[in-house]
């Protein structure tokens, strides 16, 4: 009986004390995916990766406006956003408690502006990651003469790009003089 | 009474025979939430869930969470029931012995949405056969996300319901401001050997441990401090004591001196 007491009182309580004291989680433990929209650039991979669709992107092209939106209720706390994010803007971190009594609570949106097209005014990629491709391209040894001209390419929207290639070609093609063949 | 509202849910469909509940009930469940003075008794129902959820539910009564000590007991039928706990993503077979639970219960009872499928339907939330969640069918008052939910985030959205803790989640709106530019990771590392070596360490460590690693890495690469990078790169190893970390370490230190 007596070693039965000291056994139970070494072996203490069991019982974890959360929710009156925090409950401190492993490291490596997949939570609650944190989003900083200040270092988002709207790329859209998480979007792409997500297995869920918890993440989703929406483009308004008349407002010239992308917005991101993460579903908490939705996540399945893969990290595979966070593996893809190029910037770090998404992070699972260790945080559990996410029950909400109201279902709107369980959402986190971001809006981000399109930039136009350099040539047909249209929005087309959101501005945060044209400069951040070029914030990449300087980084990695572009010459700052270059730049300008890098700028009116990256913000030349696909369809014109193809219209002006086109068109180059033909000019090309037009001024060339007839091959002789021997 | 059938409600044809989809505004809840993300189904374009109604479930046949939604449930919604009359001003009476809603007034007596506040009550109930707020000041339950008794044993709440839950009844389990899995709408077609993966089972993940139950193991947790079951993690959640065992003795090192013990959700007893608040009066929480599963019981195994649901006209015993105060709170009804709904799994799984809503099958098509599953909704009407859901209806029939929920009609089984005596009111005013309390109907938890578990797991990411009991809440929006989850990774199955489009998939032909099922309504996406609990709520197409009957109205919910509490929602746990997580894939499945921890103990500890079970006990915490028990302690929510009974008034121990507040809500910590609000909804969050960011408007992209002036002049919000975004620095590359790790500036000073040129962007081909940050490539090589988040490509070597995923390659060695895995998807997500690759990255992180990879980002210690060249976190301690990076820093301008006084003492050389080697004797830094040894004392956190030595901090670790991780003999795999050292040979991812080993590894990239390689590819940063061959450059």
């Amino acid at each position: 009986m007596l070693k039965l007491l000291t056994g139970l009182f070494k072996t203490g309580d069991a019982t974890v004390k959360y929710p009156f004291a925090p409950y401190p989680v492993s490291p490596g433990f997949r939570g609650k995916p944190e989003f900083a929209p200040k270092r988002c650039i709207a790329c859209a991979a998480c979007t792409i990766a997500c297995p869920a669709n918890a993440l989703t992107m929406s483009t308004d092209h008349h407002a010239g406006k992308r917005t991101w939106k993460l579903n908490y209720g939705r996540c399945i706390f893969c990290a595979r956003c966070e593996e893809v994010c190029p910037t770090g803007a998404i992070v699972l971190s260790g945080d559990f408690e996410l029950a909400v009594f109201n279902k709107a609570d369980l959402m986190v949106t971001a809006e981000f502006t399109l930039t136009n097209c350099q040539s047909c005014e249209r929005p087309f990629a959101p501005a945060k990651e044209v400069n951040y491709v070029i914030e990449l391209l300087t980084r990695a040894g572009m010459p700052e003469s270059e730049t300008e001209r890098q700028r009116v390419m990256l913000e030349t929207c696909p369809e014109c790009k193809r219209r002006a290639e086109v068109s180059r070609v033909t000019q090309a093609s037009r001024h060339r003089r007839p091959e002789i063949t021997p | 009474m059938i409600q044809l509202d989809t505004s809840h849910g993300t189904n374009l469909v109604p479930a046949p025979g939604a449930i919604s509940e009359s001003e009476q009930i809603a007034k007596l469940k506040q009550t109930l939430l707020k000041d339950i003075r008794r044993s709440a008794y839950v009844f389990r129902v899995d709408c077609g869930g993966c089972n993940g959820c139950e193991i947790e539910i079951f993690a959640a009564i065992s003795p090192l969470f013990d959700a007893e000590r608040f009066g929480i007991k599963l019981v195994s039928s649901p006209r015993h029931a105060d709170v009804l706990l709904y799994t799984g993503a809503m099958t098509r077979a599953m909704r009407q012995p859901a209806i029939r639970a929920y009609n089984a219960a005596p009111d005013p009872k309390i109907v938890i949405s578990y797991g990411a499928c009991g809440c929006t339907g989850g990774i199955f939330h489009d998939l032909y056969c099922v309504w996406g969640g609990t709520d197409p069918v009957i109205p919910v008052d509490l929602y746990i996300p997580g894939c499945p939910p921890t103990p500890a985030a079970t006990i915490y959205a028990f302690a929510l319901a009974l008034g121990l803790l507040d809500q910590k989640l609000k909804a969050r709106h960011h408007v992209e401001g002036e002049d919000e530019n975004v620095v590359p990771i790790h500036p000073q590392i040129p962007l081909n050997l940050r490539v090589e070596l988040e490509r070597e360490a995923r390659r060695m460590a895995g998807y997500r441990h690759g990255r992180i690693i990879a980002d210690r890495f060249m976190h301690l690469l990076g820093a301008e401090e006084p003492t050389p990078f080697a004797e830094r790169v040894q004392h956190y190893l030595d901090r670790e004591d991780d003999p795999r970390l050292a040979e991812i370490f080993g590894k990239l230190t390689d590819i940063v001196l061959k450059r």
